[in-house]
């Protein structure tokens, strides 16, 4: 009796459908969802700041393609954190809702390069200072050992040892990392994101 | 193709049994597998069932960046489990190491080294609708008229 029970309910009609054709969830994403960045088909300039503030290593490269420079992504070491669709200033990338957000709220990042010198190693052979173009802009009479009359110039020797006097001259292009001896000057990015409101 | 093929065919197509490895990831990827297991994304629906034992899995997902614990342990789990067999790495993590693989770091990415890896989902870590989508779409390939392609080998 009770086989027959539940026979009837297992040939019930609407049991049938529900059983065999069981609507499955839709394998979609939100629209909201961040995404590998997509280009946009926004013109290039090859400025890099995508690949300065990405966090991955090998994760964006700006390529030469067609006398046109793109950037492209590789899949794998992309971690969609976002920061190069932020970071540039053509709009070249796209990746959910964060141009929205960018232009509703004025977004923006503003960086800064800091020149540190380790005291403790450098030797004050003025390789630096000379290398410098931001110094030799300034004064280009500086001597071959680094020391310079001027008061302006970015880093000059002191007393034997290199020192930094007008930090935010520097442009970053890190010829005073590579001319030094013992590797105790580096030049340091840092990052800041800012909103319009608290410009 | 023959009657029983198709029949197999079908039943594979429902019943993917699934084997998870965690090869040394950060338990990001684990829990997005663990997001799939959920009622919002269900895998069961689409005829997916997680058993931790290899010799009863179809697709073994591997997550991490390879420490070296696993370099000799993979390759013997890979040949436990029965074919026909498939793998998905789940992350960035087997395919390049991300954050993991810095100077001075013991990791030995890529998985695909050590095991024949038959999908990789990248991300970080990647959405549970990406890894069911992988996972399916693997399976029915690599799955698909097992036997007569086995035949066809011989």
């Amino acid at each position: 009796m009770s086989v027959l029970s539940y026979l009837k309910e297992f040939l019930r009609p609407s049991w049938l459908k529900s059983f065999f054709f069981a609507k499955t969830a839709p394998l979609e994403n939100p629209p909201y969802f961040r995404d590998f960045p997509q280009i946009t088909g926004n013109e290039c300039t090859n400025c890099l700041s995508c690949k300065m503030i990405c966090p991955c290593q090998g994760a964006i490269d700006v390529i030469q393609e067609n006398g046109k420079w793109m950037p492209y992504i590789t899949y794998g070491h992309c971690v969609r954190c976002g920061y190069c669709v932020e970071a540039c200033p053509e709009e070249v990338l796209t990746s959910g809702d964060i141009l929205d957000k960018k232009r509703l709220e004025g977004l923006e990042f503003i960086h800064e390069y800091k020149v540190i010198v380790d005291e403790e190693a450098c030797m004050g052979c003025g390789n630096c200072s000379t290398a410098c173009p931001a110094n030799r802009e300034i004064d280009p009479h500086i001597g071959a050992g680094g020391t310079a009359m001027s008061d302006d110039v970015l880093m000059r020797v002191e007393r034997g040892k290199n020192r930094v006097l007008h930090n935010d001259l520097c442009k970053g292009c890190k010829v005073c990392m590579d001319t030094c001896p013992n590797k105790s000057i580096h030049v340091v990015r840092t990052v800041q994101a800012v909103q319009e409101a608290y410009k | 193709m023959s009657l029983l093929q198709s029949i197999k065919n079908g039943v594979r197509k429902r019943s993917i049994h699934v084997c998870y490895v965690n090869t040394g990831s950060c338990n990001g990827c684990d829990i997005e597998i663990l997001a799939c297991l959920s009622p919002r994304y269900d895998i069961e629906q689409y005829g997916i069932y997680v058993h931790n034992n290899p010799r009863e899995a179809d697709v073994i997902l591997v997550t991490g960046g390879m420490s070296p614990q696993w370099i000799d342990k993979l390759p013997d789990l890979f040949d436990r489990v029965p074919e026909p067999k498939a793998v998905v790495t789940i992350g960035n993590c087997p395919i390049s190491g991300c954050v993991f693989n810095r100077p001075g770091c013991v990791i030995d990415p890529p998985v695909s080294k050590y095991i024949p890896v038959t999908a990789a989902v990248p991300g970080c870590p990647p959405r549970p609708t990406e890894i069911i989508n992988a996972i399916l779409s693997a399976a029915d390939e690599l799955f698909k008229n097992h036997e007569e392609k086995k035949e066809a080998k011989k």
